[in-house]
């Protein structure tokens, strides 16, 4: 859930933004593609077009469904909007390494994912 | 009806039905009697499911009693604006959670249709609900 | 065979319908806490249905003076024989 706990700022074109301590951000709405290339940074990660494809169903998830996806509906939904091809867990892994629920959601400015090891 | 004859009735109803909706099966049964913003019940039922089903489990759900309002179409917000539980409804599917059964007795004690709620459900009778109780490995109450 | 456990009254609560719906034929009932009111005589026809087959805890009716007053048809079992009842049954349901 979206912790209103602020650990620490990020400075993104002059503007502050506001994480949580696990990294995510405590107001959504300061999501922009640079707060997100900012967080992206953080993770050694360099967002490219199928990055940015992942962040966007990520937002349409929460903008439905009001949570952030675990593991098994963020890869239903990549199927359903990016096609059967991207529809793994290796697709997402490689692209988000580590944990790519947790990792897709806090670049995309969603809470964490409930219900996600 | 006498005992004995509820109770021949409901195993042959049973056998009818395993013959026909194997789908009953699952890990496990969430059972939800309790409408949307009254308690936290609702909501920590739904959790329960989602988590079990994020880890692969096959999850079913029966709505009874005033749970069956919890699928009334239209829901809201509270008027505090507290989250309403929709949203969670509409996102079961992309957690393949799709066996959701309602009891039969109570929708029609609530005066309720099919078609008042916003998933496509499955209406059970006292016997269903028996059979689901033992095709389901775990079962839990909300 | 599943154990359900029905921690409320009859007499004060209708969840004991959805208990009886859900139970198998055979299925047993442990009441306990206020569930154990449904061993008084007059409110053990609530359970008819699956009459043989109601348990009432000892130590909820002892707490609430009502063991000396449990209808015949309810078997009353302690703590002991209350876990004996969920290692017989294949799960155990709760209803509150």
């Amino acid at each position: 859930m979206a912790s209103s706990e602020i650990a620490r700022y990020l400075s993104v074109a002059g503007q502050r933004v506001a994480l949580d301590p696990e990294g995510y951000l405590v107001d959504l709405d300061q999501w922009s593609p640079e707060v997100a290339q900012a967080l992206a940074d953080e993770e050694n990660l360099r967002l490219e077009p199928a990055h940015w494809e992942v962040i966007e169903v990520l937002r349409d998830f929460y903008q439905r469904f009001e949570q952030a996806p675990a593991m098994r509906p963020l890869v239903k939904a990549v199927g359903m909007s990016l096609g059967k091809d991207k529809a793994s867990s290796i697709y997402l892994m490689k692209l988000f390494p580590g944990s790519p629920a947790k990792i897709g959601a806090r670049l995309a400015g969603l809470p964490k994912p409930a219900n996600c090891l | 009806m006498s005992k004995r004859g509820f109770a021949k009735e409901a195993e042959e109803e049973v056998r009818a039905m395993n013959d026909t909706q194997t789908d009953l099966q699952g890990d496990l049964l969430v059972i939800l009697r309790h409408g949307p913003h009254g308690s936290s019940l609702l909501r920590e039922g739904l959790d329960m499911a989602l988590v079990a089903a994020a880890f692969g489990r096959r999850v079913s759900l029966l709505f009874m009693g005033t749970g069956c309002t919890a699928l009334v179409s239209g829901q809201g917000q509270g008027p505090l604006g507290q989250k309403g539980t929709q949203a969670t409804l509409n996102m079961l599917e992309m957690y393949d959670i799709e066996t959701l059964l309602v009891e039969s007795e109570a929708m029609h004690a609530l005066g309720l249709k099919a078609c008042d709620l916003s998933l496509p459900v499955i209406e059970v009778s006292p016997a269903q609900i028996q059979a689901a109780m033992t095709t389901h490995r775990l079962v839990a109450t909300f | 065979m599943n154990l359900h456990t029905l921690n409320r009254s009859p007499a004060d609560s209708r969840v004991y319908q959805q208990t009886l719906q859900a139970m198998g034929h055979d299925d047993q009932l442990l009441l306990i806490e206020d569930g154990v009111q449904g061993a008084l005589p007059q409110l053990v026809r609530y359970f008819e249905d699956v009459e043989g087959r109601v348990y009432a805890l000892k130590e909820d009716l002892e707490a609430r003076g009502l063991l000396g007053l449990c209808a015949d048809n309810v078997h009353v079992v302690d703590v002991d024989g209350f876990i004996e009842l969920t290692e017989q049954a294949d799960k155990t349901i709760t209803w509150y």
